[in-house]
């Protein structure tokens, strides 16, 4: 086991000492003192365990492809961002673009998550264990979103595919998203995927996905229609 | 990108003995990634000799101590006194207890030429100036300025020029004490501006964040509430936009529709303090915190 204290370090130090610990075959690396700084945590691609005792800031454990990284306490924008595979575990609350579009792994956010939670996601889970904020799972094209608690506004907005579920109220549906029937089988993986991380509440999720209007426009510019 | 801060201590009464500046000074240093063009600060609260500091700045240091003679001028015809003054470079500050009305002090001085009005407060002032936080300490000193409350903010400019008078605090211009700092950009700030220059509103600068300011003045001098003003600011102001309001009596933020521009904010028994990154928060609480972040369409106010 290794340990990194980011309080005497510049983030390039920090990150490329993470990056040969990972590299060398370390199985788990404890950072301390991260104080909500930038870019902690970002490009790690091989298998191990990162614990980040403390807050990040923006891009926290981004581009990853592979490790499992715990973090107790908050991160700021685009936690997780375009991950590929791995594990991310935050335990407080996350800021706007979480999981902006990761492709693969599994996200956890134990607390809410601001705007855009999940924009243009391509793969992968991202569950949320409180609410999300205004356009989550905006422009999403893969994967799957799990909020326990409330959505805001404009759920699922310009979504193309995937699929998104709310435990609490939906404040609206965005543009070109609906509900629909969720199936025994999808709940069941639904709260298999929340038991994992000990939330063992039976919420009654609404799904939504794409109605895929958006697909094809439905009206014609007045010169398209004379070509016709 | 730019970067805003406020803070205000709840159980300090209205005239105060806080670390505003010093606070407001950390907080803003730890976000200069966010904009190093300027920077500026209000500190609200402040114990004054007399009943209004005034801020000015001047195109050149020759012409510091002519406007002061126009400020004294002007202050002694209204039957009041300037009690205190300095000048440092191209900035000058004063003192006065003045008899008269505001909207014609602040006349007279912006009337002499090559002068831009940085603030009339009755217990606040703007600090502003070009270069990060942490220059700016080291000639104006701020951060030894004690207080109830204050804003902050370190520019990135990107819709006019970086000079000092373009820097943030904007001013409430004329009113006292209304100051604002915005992080974003206005899409109807020409077409608001001209209804308010035809309404007789006065703008200093090209800058669209000086519009927020003006805009809550007008609200405010209508005897509308501070609340009811950044609440009203969401549908009438277009663009992106979070901004920072700091009056006589307390705080404020408005964030837009698209939840476009960052804000966090965390309250303890004793503080509020509100940044646009967490890492700002922790440039004054060095242990982990709680802070919530707001969501679109949202105001929140707190006051003294």
């Amino acid at each position: 086991m290794a340990t990194l204290d980011a309080a005497g370090l510049t983030t390039r130090e920090l990150n490329v000492r993470l990056k040969g610990f990972a590299a060398s075959g370390a199985e788990e690396i404890t950072i301390l003192n991260p104080q909500a700084r930038h870019n902690i945590a970002v490009g790690i691609f091989d298998d191990c365990k990162i614990k980040i005792n403390g807050s990040v800031g923006y891009y926290a454990a981004s581009l990853l492809d592979g490790p499992e990284v715990a973090i107790d306490g908050n991160a700021g924008w685009a936690l997780g961002d375009n991950m590929m595979s791995g594990k991310i575990n935050l335990t407080k609350d996350a800021g706007a673009s979480v999981g902006s579009t990761m492709q693969g792994g599994e996200l956890f956010v134990g607390g809410n998550a601001g705007a855009r939670a999940g924009i243009s996601m391509k793969g992968g889970t991202l569950i949320v264990g409180g609410n999300s904020g205004f356009l989550t799972g905006f422009m999403m094209q893969k994967g799957r979103i799990i909020v326990c608690g409330d959505a805001g506004e404009a759920v699922g907005d310009s979504m193309y595919e995937g699929t998104i579920y709310v435990g609490g109220e939906i404040a609206s549906l965005g543009s070109d998203a609906k509900t629909e029937e969720i199936s025994e089988d999808e709940v069941i993986a639904v709260l298999a995927a929340l038991g994992n991380h000990g939330i063992t509440k039976r919420y009654t999720f609404k799904k939504i996905v794409s109605a895929k209007r958006l697909y094809h426009y439905d009206s014609l510019e007045r010169l398209e229609k004379t070509i016709i | 990108m730019c970067g805003v801060g406020g803070i205000l201590y709840k159980k300090i009464g209205s005239t105060g003995k806080a670390p505003i500046g010093e606070n407001l000074v950390k907080m803003l240093e730890s976000m200069t990634h966010r904009g190093k063009d300027s920077s500026g600060f209000t500190i609200v609260g402040e114990e004054i000799d007399g009943d209004l500091v005034i801020r000015v700045w001047t195109t050149t240091a020759d012409q510091a101590a002519h406007v002061l003679s126009r400020a004294q001028e002007t202050v002694q015809k209204s039957g009041g006194v300037v009690v205190t003054h300095g000048i440092w470079g191209q900035f000058l500050r004063l003192t006065a207890n003045y008899e008269g009305d505001i909207p014609a002090l602040a006349e007279a001085l912006l009337n002499t030429e090559g002068v831009a009005l940085h603030s009339i407060g009755e217990t606040s002032e703007v600090i502003k100036d070009t270069g990060t936080p942490a220059d700016m300490d080291s000639i104006h000193s701020m951060s030894q300025l004690k207080g109830t409350h204050g804003i902050g903010h370190v520019r990135m400019a990107t819709e006019s020029l970086v000079d000092v008078n373009h820097a943030h605090p904007f001013w409430a211009y004329p009113f006292t004490d209304v100051t604002v700092v915005h992080n974003g950009q206005l899409t109807n700030y020409h077409k608001l501006k001209r209804i308010y220059e035809d309404q007789g509103h006065r703008f200093q600068t090209g800058n669209d964040s000086e519009l927020i300011a003006v805009y809550l003045a007008d609200k405010l001098a209508n005897g509308e509430t501070l609340d009811y003003a950044l609440r009203s600011s969401l549908g009438d102001l277009d663009g992106t936009f979070t901004y920072l309001v700091s009056t006589k009596y307390g705080l404020g933020y408005a964030k837009d529709q698209w939840s476009a521009k960052p804000l966090v904010t965390m309250e303890t028994d004793d503080i509020i303090a509100i940044a646009s990154e967490e890492i700002a928060l922790r440039g004054v609480f060095n242990q982990e915190i709680d802070r919530m972040e707001p969501q679109n369409s949202e105001v929140m106010t707190w006051l003294l």
